[in-house]
Parts: structure tokens; sequence; C-alpha cells
């Protein structure tokens, strides 16, 4: 046992120091601006340039957009599963984890070639058309996540009861999935929403293949051409992104309990 | 005495600045059944896993066949155990986790395999070798846990709570199967228990433990009608209290309930005066006069239980209400509840707790 | 008959819309002409040296970013769920694991440079304080070796986030059934504990495999286009910069969606295999 404690801090301490030095170096790298003294001066040129603003808004919305269209697809599908084709789960299973087999790249590819001005659905022939593509390109990079939170949320709550108590009382469709159980699954829907905002806001490969003006690319075009701005760049996605993680946590302990597990 | 097989001597065991044994001590004869009684955190499992050398106590020492074990590793002790449940090895198959033990020892093909089909044999399950335990039923799953800690033929079997995981009917014919082959194969064990029924059916001995001491240890025939503490006496079997007060110590006469009864014999040490609590078993009292009863109180039927072969009354004296067992009778109707009457005992049944 | 099935209708049409359709196109693409008739010439294409040495890279960063991955998230898990680590380690180290397995992409790029390019932090401290200059001893951020050891700040994590739930499924009582019946602790975990995990970490495995296969941004942003693996090769293409012939790049892709699959496909056959004891 004792043995075990000193490797087990040993693996810790090296995973911290990998994880750690990285952190450390874009950090200290990002202050260097100013040749002889620490500064904040990269951060006031990103923050400050308007490229950063337009396309860091743009990402925002696109967040937005992705994760309440997300939504509305996910949770009515998985509720439905759940309810009224339980032996459709696996393949449910199946088509959500396929956004992680198949490349990004190869994904959009296929949009390009599909959806381009000479095709029947030619959605690449506007801004907005294309706009719409990406967001539906980036409900598809976030499927297997939002897909796995709510249907991981159905689980600790009755469907069937719930269901059924709320249609004896006369409810709707509508009514039922917007008052009944997106308020019981709200918290394994926000964990989704902020996951999926924290891939949107930094996702590349989608939006400078369909030349959108997001934040991704923007961070790409600033690395290729500076020296200190990225560095700050990269401390200022870190952060957005354990911001991510720290709201996940914090509405996490919001989360229903699920029943005990019977073994 | 021969020197006991195993031995705990002055055991004790902290968690962080918590005790939860405290100088407990217990001999075990070869081949004898020790059952580990008593309520849920006593400390039943802690004292169990010290013996199999998952814990290692704070004070004292534990010797089987004479050989301190106290600082042994487990996988050295040679000792078979049963868990609670789920412990069977989830990617083996019946057969393969009964040759675990011999496997890791280095067994030949061969050996295992007669092994593990004689084991089968010993528990009965001799067509089950090739299923995966999720294919089981609890009460199957468990006996083949058994046959798994008793494949390596070890010296001493330790069985934590087994079967409280089982629905009743299975608990029942298991814990006889346990038994039988406790027997059969003449090993000593040490079963865990919160279940007194089970305790007192299928033991050599009971070992009642509260707040990580033995309370008591003795035969189950002598801890359930001679129980040593006041504990004992509460945990085991149903139990009757009445508070009284000597009215005459020389005469043996004591007040309960405004009524005199006479305790012959059985007031050594008290004085006049003194408060005293008497104890009945329900089965020792009667409704009515019965041969043999001396002592007798006037009271009220306050309850009627009928349980079939068996009727549970409950009479009201002196705003106390105490059992009784009544053997059912079809010719004689049951009591009626708000009825005088008037219950008996013999005054040599009466434990009095001070 | 029940009319069930439709309530999920939309969800299958968004997902053959634009998941299915799109990657179908993509596969048939790479097996016709201009024209639209039927052709191998285009996966003919791939077999020229230096698309096959694309992808001959990628899979090796893609083996050894998953397996070092797997291996060094594996050690971690264990350290924190069995190792007898204090309880409060756990939660900050899952949340850590949580940020750093999304911190992928671009600004993961900018953070390696920062830290082991030629003026990162480790590079300097390392050539000042201890004399060692790592690019002297042949170490290049934009190699086989740099961009595994950049993959693997979100390849461990990720590693850890999937195999934790599973060592936490390990029951005390399978360790100590073993050690009770005389079994030492390694042949506890090559009996017991190993093949119980097994199934977990070929999925933890084909999952990170896939991952970095497919990630595009994080070396793009650190090479640019110097250094040759088929998603940066499949990028240019797309983008129009080498590579004119539009049906080489559905063979490229098509190449990708055949290296991920054939990795799924084994885990799935390994995973059968090793799980007839699972319900
Ligand atoms: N590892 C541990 N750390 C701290 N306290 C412990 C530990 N194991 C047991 N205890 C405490 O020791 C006491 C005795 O526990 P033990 O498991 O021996 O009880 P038990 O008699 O077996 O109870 P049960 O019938 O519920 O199984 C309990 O109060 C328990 O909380
Ligand atoms: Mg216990």
């Amino acid at each position: 046992m004792r043995t075990n404690r000193i490797w087990s801090w040993l693996f810790v301490a090296l995973a911290i120091a990998y994880f750690a030095l990285p952190l450390i170096g874009t950090f200290e790298f990002s202050l260097k601006m100013r040749r002889a003294a620490y500064s904040l001066d990269a951060y006031a040129v990103v923050l400050g340039d308007p490229r950063f603003q337009q396309t860091f808004m743009y990402s925002v919305l696109m967040a937005l957009a992705t994760i309440a269209v997300g939504v509305l697809l996910v949770v009515p599908t998985a509720y439905w599963v759940r309810l009224k084709l339980p032996h459709w789960r696996p393949f449910m299973e199946f088509m959500t984890l396929l956004p992680l087999v198949i490349p990004p790249i190869v994904i959009v590819f296929g949009y390009i070639r599909l959806y381009n001005t000479s095709s029947w659905l030619p959605l690449t022939g506007s801004a907005m058309g294309t706009n719409v593509l990406l967001m539906f390109g980036y409900v598809v990079l976030a499927l297997p996540y939002m897909y796995r939170a709510v249907d991981t949320g159905l689980r600790a709550i009755d469907v069937a009861t719930l269901t059924e108590a709320a249609q004896s009382l006369g409810a709707g469709w509508v009514t039922i999935l917007a008052r009944v159980i997106l308020p019981n699954v709200a918290v394994a829907v926000l964990s989704g929403a902020f996951l999926t905002f924290a891939i949107v806001i930094g996702e590349f490969v989608m939006a400078a293949l369909l030349s959108r003006p997001a934040f991704g690319p923007y961070m790409q075009l600033l690395g290729a051409n500076r020296a200190y701005e990225p560095a700050a760049l990269a401390v200022i996605a870190f952060l957005i992104t354990w911001g991510c993680m720290a709201l996940i946590q914090v509405v996490s302990r919001f989360a229903p309990k699920p029943p005990e597990q019977l073994h | 005495m021969a020197d006991p097989f195993l031995s705990i001597q002055h055991v004790e065991k902290s968690f962080g600045a918590t005790k939860v044994v405290h100088d407990f001590n217990l001999d075990v004869e070869a081949g004898e059944f020790v059952s580990f009684l008593g309520p849920s955190g006593c400390g039943k499992t802690t004292v169990l896993r010290m013996v199999a050398g998952f814990e290692e106590p704070s004070a004292g020492h534990i010797l089987v066949g004479g050989k301190d074990i106290t600082r042994l590793r487990p996988n050295q002790r040679n000792i078979g155990m049963v868990f609670q449940a789920y412990a069977l090895f989830p990617n083996l198959t019946v057969a393969q986790n009964i040759g675990f033990g011999l496997r890791v020892a280095g067994a030949s093909r061969a050996d295992i395999d007669k092994r593990v089909a004689e084991m089968l044999a010993l528990i009965s399950l001799p067509q089950m070798a090739d299923r995966y335990p999720y294919q089981l039923s609890g009460g199957q799953q468990q006996r083949i846990a058994l046959a798994r800690a008793l494949a390596p033929k070890p010296k001493l079997l330790l069985l934590d709570e087994p079967l409280s995981a089982l629905d009743a009917k299975v608990r029942v014919s298991l814990r006889e199967e346990i038994r039988s082959i406790q027997k059969e194969l003449g090993i000593t064990t040490i079963f865990v228990t919160h279940d007194q029924e089970e305790a007192l059916s299928i033991s050599d001995r009971i070992a009642v433990m509260y707040g990580g001491k033995a309370e008591q240890v003795g035969a189950p025939f002598e801890i359930y009608n001679r129980p040593a503490t006041r504990f004992v006496a509460n945990f085991v079997g149903t139990l009757n209290v009445l508070e009284g007060t000597v009215t005459d110590a020389s005469a043996g006469t004591v007040r309960v309930a405004s009524q005199d009864v006479a305790l012959k014999g059985k007031l050594d040490g008290s004085r006049t005066g003194d408060t005293l609590s008497l104890a009945l078993r329900p089965e020792a009292i009667a409704l009515g006069a019965r041969p043999g009863h001396d002592s007798k109180l006037a009271g009220e039927i306050a309850d009627v239980h009928f349980l079939g072969s068996v009727i549970r009354v409950r009479v009201g004296v002196g705003g106390k209400q105490i059992s009784l067992d009544t053997f059912n009778n079809s010719s004689t109707p049951p009591p009626v509840v708000g009825d005088k009457t008037e219950i008996s005992f013999s005054s040599g049944d009466v434990l009095v707790l001070h | 008959m029940s009319f069930a099935w439709l309530g999920v209708m939309p969800f299958l049409l968004f997902a053959l819309l634009f998941l299915i359709l799109p990657t179908m196109k993509i596969v048939v693409g790479s097996f016709q002409t201009n024209e639209g008739g039927f052709t191998l010439a285009n996966i003919a294409n791939l077999f020229q040296p230096s698309i096959l040495s694309a992808y001959w890279i990628s899979i090796r960063i893609s083996l050894a970013s998953a397996l070092l991955g797997c291996g060094f998230g594996f050690l971690v898990a264990w350290a924190f769920v069995l190792g007898g680590l204090p309880g409060w380690i756990r939660s900050p180290l899952l949340t850590f694991s949580g940020v750093a397995s999304n911190f992928a992409g671009v600004p993961l790029a900018f953070a390696f440079l920062a830290t082991f390019g030629r003026l990162g932090l480790v590079t300097l401290i390392l050539r000042d304080w201890f004399g060692i200059n790592i690019y002297g001893l042949g170490f290049n951020l934009l190699s086989f070796g740099g961009l595994t050891l950049t993959y693997l700040f979100f390849q461990i994590p990720l590693a850890i986030l999937i195999i934790t739930p599973a060592l936490d499924g390990m029951r005390r009582e399978w360790r100590e059934a073993a050690a009770i019946l005389g079994a030492s602790g390694f042949q506890y975990w090559r009996i017991v504990a190993f093949p119980i995990l097994w199934p977990s970490l070929l999925g933890t495995f084909a999952l990170l495999f896939a991952n970095s296969f497919g990630a595009v941004a994080t070396a793009y942003a650190l090479t640019g286009s110097s250094l040759s693996i088929v998603p940066i090769l499949l990028f240019a293409q797309i983008r129009g910069d080498v590579l004119q012939d539009p049906h080489l790049g559905y063979a490229l892709a098509f190449g990708m969606i055949v290296v991920t699959g054939i990795a799924n496909g084994i885990y799935i056959w390994l995973r059968a295999r090793s799980e007839r004891w699972i319900k």
C-alpha cells in the first residue's frame, strides 16, 4: 500500500509537470512583448484588435445558435427514444458516436461538395446559407456530447411516469417537453451546452474551409504573422475553456441523483 | 484444554482517532463454527478483516495453529473467505473462479480440473462449470464463492454476511448447506451475521458483539437462555422487561406494577428498596395458570397477532406491555382484546438484570 | 404497425443530410471520374510515395499518441482512483482533464510553441540552466516526436476521463478475494483486473486514435503546411493550394474514413471477443 502511494504521487506529479509547463510557458511568453519587462501589452493588442472582437462575437453567436438547435434536436429525440423506442438505443448510440469516428475535415469536405452553388441545395451560395451550414456542422460535432449528457440526464428521472402524470393532467407533447422534461434535464442540457460552447468557440477546420470569419481561423492567422499575441490568445482561449468546464461543475451540483444502480 | 486453533488476543483497531475494536479476545477450536453476531457497525467485519489480513490491528496478536500471523500479508495466510456479495470474478467462468486459488499457486491443469469437479459436486452444481457469474442466481453465486474459497484447502474459513443479499428462502437453505459442508470438511469457520436466528441455528458458539467488544461468547443455548449482559439479553430474541422494586430481600419479593411477585433465590446481593429489571422470554409466559409456574401477574389483553401455529399476545401489565406466545389450538378461540387476564411464569425463568 | 418512429424523423433527417450523405458523397466520389463514371484510378493515385508517407506518418503519430495517451492516462487515473491518494485530489484532476481534453486546436499549438519552440520557456531553461540544447540534440516540435508530444496534451486527459469510470467499477472485493486466494498483485492484474478493463482500454485507444488522426488545427497552426500528414494534405487540397485533381481529394478523405473505420472495426471485434462475460 505504501509503495503504491509513492508511485501514485510520482505519476500525478509527472502529469502536473507536463500539463503545467506549457501553460506556464505560454503565460510567461505572452508577457514578454515589451523588451525590458513583463507587460500585458500582448493582451492589449489582441483585445483591441477589431478583428478579434468581430470574430469572437461571430463564434459566440455560432455557439449559441448551435446550442439552441442542438437542444431542440437532441432533447425531444432522446426523450422519445427512451419513452417509445427503447430498442433503438443501440442504433442511436451508434449514430451519435459517428462524428467521433469520421474526421470533421471529411464531413466538411462532404458539405462543400454536396451543398455547393450548383447543387440541389446551394447552401454555400450565400453567406447566410454558409452560416447555417457551419452551424449544422457544429451540431454534428457536438452531437456525441450533447446526446450523451441528455440521455444520462433522462436516465436519472422516470420518463414514463412523468409523462403519464402530465398526460393525465391534460398536457400536450409540447407542454410535456418544455414544462416537464426540459426542467428535469436542465443540468444535463447545460453541461452539454457549455461543452458545446468550448468546442465551437475555438473550432478551426470547418470554419476555415467554409471561409467563415470565425475565431479559430483568426487565431491561426494571427499565429502565422505575430510572435507574442498568439500566446496571449492561447491564454485567453484556455481561460474560456476553463470557464466552461467550471460552469459544468457548478451546474452539476444541482443535478438530480441517478437512482441507485442495482448490480 | 488443547491450544486453540485460532487465537485472537487483545486485538484493537482504530481508524484515525476513532477506536472501533476494543480489546477483542477469542479462542476458536479446530473444526469449530463460531458466529459473530451484533448490530450494524459494531465491528464484526473489522475483526474478520484483521483475521484475513486486510486490516492491520492497532494492537494485539492473531495466532493460527500457534503461529503469529498478525503481520502476514493476506495472500500468505491460506485462509478462505466469502464476501457479502459480488465477489466472483466476472470475467472468469465458474470453473476458472473455483480454480483461481490453485492456478495462482501454480498447480497443474489436471489437479485444478480434478479439484474443481470435486468442489462443484460438493456444492451440487456440477453442470454450471462453464457459465459466467452473470448467468447465475445470487444463491448460486454464493455457493460458487464458497467453493472457490474452499478449493485451495484453507486452514480457516471466514464468511462475512454471505447470505444477507439473498432472499429469505434461499437464505435458510443455503445456511444449512454451509453448515453441513463445514461439518463434512471439519474446517474451522467464522461466520459474521447480524441475523440472530441465523447465528443461533448453525453455530457451535456465538460471539455477541457490541461497540467493538465481545459482550458474551457461548453456545447458542447459553447465549439465549443465560445472557450475561443486558445488551445480549435484549439483542438475542424478544425480551419482556419489567421494572420492579425489592420489597423484601430475604423473602425474595419484588413489587411489579403494584403487584407482589415472589422470586426465590434470584435476588442475591439485592437489598430491600433496590430497583431491578426483570426479563422474561415470550415463550416462558403462559396465559392463565400452568403447572410449574409459581408466579403470576394480572393484566389486560392489549393486542393479538395470529401468526399461524403460534399466537403472539400482548398483555398490558401496569402500563407496560408483555409479549407472550401461545400455540394455536383449533378448539379454543383466541383471546379477545380488552379481556382481563392473568399471566403466569416460573420464577426460575426470570432473568434479573442489574 | 406503430408510428412511434415518426418521432425521431427530424433527427434522422438531420443525420442523413449533415452526416450520412456528405460522407457517402465522399465515398462515392472517390470511385468516380470527372464525368461521373466508375474508376479505381483515384484510389490507385493514393499509392504514390508522397501520399503513402503522409498516411504512414499520420498513422504513426496517431498510434503513438493514442498508445502513450492510454498508458499515461491509465497510470494517472489509477493513481487517484486506486493508488491511495487523498480524496480531494480527484475532483480538480477530473475538472482539469475536462479543460485540457478540450484545449485542442490552434491555441494548443501556440502554447507548445511558446514552451518547446526555439525560444520557448522550457527550451531556454534547459539551454541556459542545464546547458542542454534540445534542438541541437535533434528535437523538433514540427516533427513526429514534437507533434506526438503536443497531441498528448489532449489525449492523456481524454483517456483519464474515459478510464476513470472503468476503474471506479473495479470492486474492492475482487482484489481482496484474489489476495486471500493467494494471488500476488501482479497475478490479480493479469488474470482479473486487466481483462476486465481491457474493453474500456481498447475503446479509449480507438477513440484516441481517431481523435488524433483527424486533427487538423493543432498541426496546421504548429507547422503550417510543412509537415505532410494526411489531414493537412487534405486541407491544402480542399483549399486548392496543391494537387489540382479534385477526385484525389475524395480519395484522400475516403482513405481517412477507411483508416479510422478499420481502427474502430478492430476495436469492435476485439471487444466482442473479450466481452463474452458481459450481459
Ligand atoms: N476503513 C474505515 N475507515 C474508517 N472507519 C471505518 C472503516 N471501516 C469501518 N469503519 C467503522 O468501523 C465501525 C465498524 O465497522 P464494521 O464494518 O466492522 O461493522 P460491522 O459490524 O461489520 O457492521 P455491518 O453489520 O453493518 O456490516 C463502523 O463504525 C465503521 O464506520
Ligand atoms: Mg460488516
